[in-house]
């Protein structure tokens, strides 16, 4: 019955380790959202934080409208079930669902013997605090042991129940009190696998029955799969990709979440990609082995690792690959054993026919079938199902929503042509000439420019749009606040670019610029102000700032600390009186021009509508700032 | 192995050292420098910044405090904290009625005195961090805890300072302080003569020298620990596998009305301990019934616990301490094999290995690992056993002893010294002497088990 | 007979030989424990008293004289004023001596402060102090504080000093899961509350150790309240027992049995909680 949110939560420990790191999610009403990832990734740390069984280091958590940072857990109006179950092992099944209620009270008007309102002078009625009585505390833990099945229990003690019954009384002693949020710490772990199943259904249609927000911690992939609505997926504190099972499953964002969801795991070969025409070509790292797919298959795939030298990971499923596919990826496997699960049978093999570096694969074939160990059989794979990693950051490098368009260009007589169409290039753009390759972000493509496009195809991530745009049969991503169709006008942004021809390159304009400071207190006709101390000079920080700093230091550190201040160009003016900057240079992108000046030894990029030289004083926007903590780097705001 | 990772650690622990002062000098730097005048004013008078603040109760609560203190240094804390260092000045003389200064008592006092200086302290510095702590919620527009709110917490959050504010207080008291006491004891010339009234002083290390040099103790320290570290390790051993063999005895399958055969070791280890040994002296003295039936059998009375006795005192003391302590062993044993996964027994027979390898295999190094602590706190009560050759053969002293016989471990020898013959100060000294030598090895011992290692990853 | 059988018949012998040796080994531990004790019953019933009229562990000549002047020669030895006087003490110390351990143990075991390290090590390290050097100075406190010749003065040092040994009940309160502890605070429970409810319900096996063994301290102890009580009349029976000579050996039997009965019939009542005791204290897992 409430939604969450999560912003920038941190949990550092006393010795600097950082459990969880900068964790930020909206949880809606009604969602059921899993927590999953390997032992020590954080996500029962995450929990304890919801439920304030752990102290939030920094960050803001609200459940509802309510920030509950420092709150009671019995506050916050949560409730938890635990992997151990942790019944009260001396009292009733009744006593341990009806404590939570004896130690709350409800609000009620004062009443006489008989249970009639007593009225105050003024004939109102009067409020007053009341537990519980034994009518209510009964009728509601009935209700709650009814919709478990354990009525006939209530006066058993847990150690003459089962484990999925004692499993049962933890979820009935959560829903007595019906909790806006719902917290299970990995609850099914102790059952046996037949059990977990049964449960797992049960648990799911609990969340449907109840509509509360479930919040649900599993190191079993195959629990999150199955029971979440969204899933975040975790990894030695950070947050690894948070989306729905299917897209997960379809789109894994980096090799962590590919290896981590599904069963059986996902096969992995380095490898290196060459374009050649309209075809890519993948050869195996470790085996003699390569494969042939059309160019469309890895469209999103960032250019330069499609020249042959750059490692990447292929990723396929075992379900990717089959043993009497028809297809042009074709693969000789020379085949272990075999696993026959009845459904399907699950085929290993290894890539190297003749022995050597170890190429597991494991395809998945279906029915009962018999293989010869150490027969040499062909696989074939779908390329429309494959994924590609980035082998030293393991990040996709087809991400569902590209970073840059790449693009081939030239660039002459300060004139840019790509895709056909020629543009004069703005003067802080200085290039050599000839012919060279142009990054343009897909944020930078802005509608409403003068090149003529026409959307092709509109996809919709996580609350993204991205269309794709033809231009003179050319191709451009771009993302798009709302649904685009047919002809559209769009230009670029220059100051995001990266244009690399006649031998220079031009790097884009640094979208965040830092300054170190502090915050001060100072007293001014006796009310207090707080500022920003940047180089000696003060700015009045906005309330939702401090307040924030506050709320994720102790003691008087948030005086005594350091920050890092961060705005992008447009966060900082040049004004009368600011901080003292040197003006190194102009930058006139066209429509804009900025101003590249050395402020605290520290390089900024202001935008600016004159042209500046010399001393400036530069002023920033303090509403626009954002916050970290320099020494834990710990982003506040 | 291990010892020698512990070794290295040290230096880095030791390099810590200076960064943890530090953090605390920031700590106190930090209240001095940014602290406000109502900190100020609480430095000066104890509660004013709460009070000020707005925080009745508490500010009352910190200014009685600093009152009663002040009562109590004038009426008698200035005296005994003064009379901690003099010891005493005006010596006593029945004879001309003077009521001289008992140096003893001046000692004991002036320790209870600092005790109390240390407490003011504290709750002094406790009163200037909560006023900081109240500016810091103020500064960073938090809400400070209200009274209610702190005193609810006394019940919930700070549970554990209302819980142990008595345990701590008892135990600084009537543990603290004696020990305390008598290592300073350890530091005069306390004993001998020099017994209230006079007047005793404060003389150094005089009294280790004196243990080294003095021809009458070294030797029978040395002796005397010699045969100690023997008693502490055959007594310790000879209990604990007893004990843990009996616990197997009774565990077998075999043995049937398990209760009934319990109970005869359990009904040695309710007597009280006193008795059984005045029991076993009377059974072992000259009149007693060893002797009857050794005289009947026409021999000669034996003084088995007699001053010549040597040996067979030995071992009739290590003999009565297996009976009494056997059967505690025994019962820790039992609970804990009773612990023991039973699926490892069946696995180990499956695989063929016998008994005696099981025992080995899987019981010893469980029991072994499960009751290290207990080991280590029998090895030192065995060590400083004082009741068993008290009780068996107390106040003897034999030739080439200084004050001591055969059996005696330091500990008796101590109590000869120092509650029957004055040696005071001498008395202390030794025992500070052995009490480094037990915290030793039992701190290594401890440090290292695997019970100890464990607790810092419970939870 | 073949092969097969000889190794049954061979096992079968092995087993009947096992069972005997072990019956054997039982029943001279048996003796040896039960021996003195029965010794000493004997001696209680002794007409004359005197040690040196027995015939080796026998007395030569049965009665109850021992008993009766045990409770009616109360002139010299007043028997039932000390027993009186060592159960009062032994009931109190225990009452406040369990409280204040259990309070300390479950402080260790649960909270986590700045000093918690430091004390659990103190606590050690003070444990290995040969105690008596220190009564010297518990003397000298007592008198000071006017307790000398007072139970009270005996309760307090007793009770004091028992949080001391609060690791046996730590140990034990570590293996209480400390989700239930979690699940209470969500529930609504104060850690006062927890303590009450939750944990004090849970350790009964415990409290029922700690009461014995801080019963038995006060009750079997002879060295402070020699040194502490000056007065005959308010000896405790150790003290009061140890004052008896070699002559009044069947009366101090008989002293000896009465003291003795009511902690072995405790132990054997309660010999399940000592065995689950001693046990979760000692085993850290």
């Amino acid at each position: 019955m409430a939604n969450l949110s999560l912003k920038h939560i941190y949990k550092v420990y006393p010795n600097g380790a950082k459990a969880v790191n900068d964790f930020n999610m909206q949880i809606d009403d009604k969602e059921f959202i899993v927590f999953v990832g390997p032992s020590g990734c954080g996500k029962s740390t995450t929990l304890r934080m919801i439920a304030g069984l752990e102290e939030i280091t920094a960050g803001e958590l609200k459940i509802g409208d309510t920030v509950v940072n420092g709150m009671e857990p019995k506050d916050r109006d949560i409730a938890m079930v635990f992997q151990n179950y942790a019944l009260y092992p001396h009292m009733t099944i009744f006593e341990n669902i009806a404590f939570g209620l004896r130690m709350r009270k409800i609000p009620d008007v004062k009443r006489d013997k008989e249970g009639r309102p007593v009225l105050d002078k003024d004939g109102k009625e009067i409020p007053v605090m009341r537990k519980y009585n034994k009518q209510e505390l009964s009728a509601k833990v009935n209700e709650a042991a009814e919709i478990l099945g354990i009525t006939e229990y209530l006066k058993r003690k847990p150690k003459e129940m089962s484990g999925g019954q004692r499993q049962r009384v933890a979820l009935g002693r959560a829903i007595v009190r019906h909790p806006k949020v719902m917290l299970l710490d990995e609850p099914l772990s102790n059952l046996d696998a037949k059990l977990r199943t049964q449960m797992r259904s049960e648990i799911v249609k609990l969340h449907k029955k109840l509509e509360t927000t479930f919040i649900y911690v599993t190191h079993d992939q195959i629990e999150a799969m199955t029971m979440g609505t969204r899933i975040v997926v975790m990894k030695d504190g950070f947050v690894k990709q948070i989306d729905t099972p299917k897209n997960l499953y379809k789109y894994p964002a980096n090799k962590f979440v590919a290896g981590f969801i599904g069963t059986p795991q996902m096969n992995f070969f380095a490898c290196t990609l060459k374009k050649s025409g309209d075809k890519v070509k993948i050869k195996f790292t470790d085996a003699d082995a390569e494969i042939t797919v059309p160019y469309a298959a890895l469209m999103k795939t960032t250019p330069h690792y499609l020249d042959g030298s750059k490692n990447v990971i292929l990723g396929f499923r075992a379900e990717a690959v089959s043993l009497d596919g028809a297809g042009d990826a074709k693969i000789k496997v020379k085949i272990s054993h075999s696993e026959e699960l009845g459904t399907e049978t699950l085929v290993y093999g290894d890539l190297n026919t003749e022995g050597g570096a170890d190429t597991r694969i494991i395809i998945k074939a279906g029915g009962f079938r018999q293989f010869e160990p150490d027969a040499v059989c062909t696989a074939t794979l779908d390329t429309e199902q494959i994924h590609l990693f980035d082998a030293e950051t393991e990040e996709s490098i087809m991400p569902r929503i590209p970073e840059f368009n790449y693009l081939d260009c030239s660039v002459k007589g300060g004139k840019l042509t790509f895709l056909g169409i020629t543009e004069t290039l703005p003067p802080a753009i200085s290039c050599g000439e000839g012919k060279g390759e142009l990054l343009i972000p897909v944020s930078a493509v802005k509608f409403g420019g003068d090149i003529k496009a026409k959307v092709t195809d509109s996809e919709t991530v996580n609350g993204k749009i991205l269309l794709t745009l033809e231009i003179n049969s050319g191709r451009l991503y771009a993302l798009s606040d709302e649904e685009r169709k047919g002809d559209v006008s769009v230009g670029i942004d220059y100051k995001a670019i990266t244009l690399r021809a006649g031998g220079s390159e031009t790097l884009p304009m640094p979208r965040i610029n830092c300054l170190d400071g502090t915050l001060i207190a100072e007293k001014k006709d006796g009310a207090t102000v707080y500022s920003l101390l940047i180089g000696g000079e003060k700015f009045a920080a906005p309330e939702e700032v401090y307040t924030k700093i506050f709320a994720a230091t102790t003691g008087r550190k948030a005086f005594n600390t350091a920050f890092r201040y961060e705005w992008d160009a447009y966060g900082l003016s040049v004004g009368e009186s600011g901080i003292s900057a040197e003006v190194e240079e102009m930058l006139d992108y066209g429509e804009e021009k900025f101003a590249r000046v050395n402020a605290c030894g520290q390089t900024l990029y202001v935008k600016t509508d004159a042209d500046l030289s010399g001393t400036v004083r530069i002023v920033p926007d303090a509403a626009k700032v954002s916050v970290v903590e320099s020494e834990r780097r710990i982003r506040i705001v | 192995m291990k010892i020698v990772e512990k070794f290295k650690a040290l230096p880095d622990k030791i390099r810590a050292i200076p960064k943890k002062l530090s953090d605390k000098l920031a700590g106190a730097k930090e209240i001095l420098t940014q602290g406000n005048g109502k900190v100020t004013a609480s430095m000066l008078v104890m509660g004013l910044g709460q009070l000020i603040y707005k925080q009745w109760v508490k500010g009352a609560m910190f200014a009685f405090i600093q009152i009663a203190f002040i009562v109590y240094f004038v009426l008698t804390g200035a005296t005994d904290l003064f009379g901690f260092f003099t010891l005493g000045t005006r010596e006593g003389n029945a004879w001309y009625g003077v009521e001289g200064d008992n140096s003893v008592v001046r000692l004991i006092m002036g320790i209870l005195a600092i005790m109390i200086i240390v407490l003011y302290a504290a709750i002094y510095v406790s009163n200037v961090k909560d006023v900081y702590r109240t500016q810091c919620a103020m500064d960073t527009l938090k809400k400070p805890a209200d009274f209610k709110q702190e005193a609810a917490a006394l019940l919930d959050k700070s549970f554990h300072k209302t819980a142990l504010a008595l345990p701590v207080i008892g135990v600084c008291v009537f543990s603290i302080l004696p020990i305390v006491f008598m290592i300073l004891i350890a530091f005069t010339n306390y004993g001998g003569d020099i017994v209230p009234p006079a007047l005793v002083d404060w003389v150094g290390f005089a009294n280790f020298g004196k243990i080294l040099s003095l021809g009458q103790f070294a030797p029978t320290f040395f002796k005397i620990f010699g045969w100690n570290m023997l008693w502490a390790v055959l007594a310790t051993a000879l209990n604990y596998f007893a004990g843990l063999g009996l616990a197997l005895l009774l565990n077998k399958k075999c043995v049937k009305g398990k209760a009934i055969w319990r109970a005869f070791p359990i009904l040695a280890y309710a007597i009280p301990g006193f008795i059984t040994l005045l029991g076993f002296k009377f059974m072992f003295s000259y009149g007693g019934p060893i002797n009857y039936y050794i005289q009947q059998g026409g021999g000669e009375a034996v003084g088995f616990l007699g001053l010549d006795a040597k040996w067979s005192a030995r071992f009739i003391g290590l003999a009565v301490n297996a009976w009494i302590s056997i059967p505690s062993t025994m019962l820790l044993a039992t609970g804990i094999l009773s612990n023991v996964n039973t699926d490892l027994y069946e696995a180990a027979r499956v695989d063929g290995a016998s008994s005696w390898k099981q025992f080995i295999k899987i019981t010893l190094p469980y029991v072994l690992f499960a009751t290290t602590p207990v080991l280590i706190s029998q090895f030192i009560g065995n060590f400083n056993n004082f009741g068993i050759f008290y009780f068996l053969r107390g106040g003897l002293y034999a030739d080439g002893y200084f004050l001591a016989s055969d059996t005696d471990l330091l500990i008796n020898w101590l109590y000869n010294m120092s509650i029957d013959n004055n040696y005071y100060s001498i008395g202390a000294a030794i025992s500070l002497v052995i009490f480094v030598i037990t915290s030793i090895i039992s701190l290594t011992v401890y440090v290292l088990s695997p019970s100890y290692k464990q607790e810092e990853t419970f939870r | 007979m073949n092969k097969a059988n000889v190794k049954v018949v061979k096992a079968k012998t092995k087993r009947v030989l096992n069972v005997l040796i072990t019956y054997c080994i039982l029943i001279l531990v048996a003796f040896i424990f039960f021996f003195p004790c029965l010794w000493l019953i004997l001696a209680s019933f002794s007409k004359s008293g005197s040690i040196y009229s027995f015939d080796g562990f026998f007395p030569a000549q049965y009665g109850f004289d021992a008993f009766k002047s045990l409770f009616t020669d109360t002139v010299m030895y007043n028997y039932p004023r000390w027993f009186a006087n060592t159960l009062f003490i032994a009931v109190m110390s225990c009452i406040l001596g369990t409280l204040l351990t259990i309070l300390t143990a479950y402080c260790m075991s649960r909270f986590r402060f700045k000093s918690r390290k430091a004390m659990m090590k103190a606590t050690l390290l003070l444990g290995m102090f040969p105690s008596f050097m220190g009564t010297i100075a518990v003397y000298l406190i007592m008198t000071q504080f006017n307790l000398i010749n007072q139970h009270w003065g005996l309760i307090l040092i007793y009770s004091a000093q028992a949080p001391m040994g609060y690791m046996v009940q730590k140990g034990f309160f570590d293996t209480i899961p400390y989700s239930i502890d979690e699940a209470a605070r969500i529930d609504g429970a104060s850690n006062f509350t927890v303590f009450v409810k939750f944990i004090l319900p849970l350790s009964k096996p415990m409290l029922v150790y700690t009461a014995l063994t801080s019963f038995t301290w006060p009750w079997s102890d002879f060295i402070l309240p020699k040194m502490l009580l000056i007065d005959k009349d308010l000896y405790t029976v150790a003290v009061g027992l140890m004052s008896l000579g070699e002559t009044e050996f069947a009366r101090f039997a008989a002293g000896s049995i009465f003291i003795a009965i009511p902690i072995i019939v405790l132990y054997f009542c309660l010999v399940k909680y000592m065995i689950n005791g001693m046990a979760a204290g000692a085993v850290k897992e």
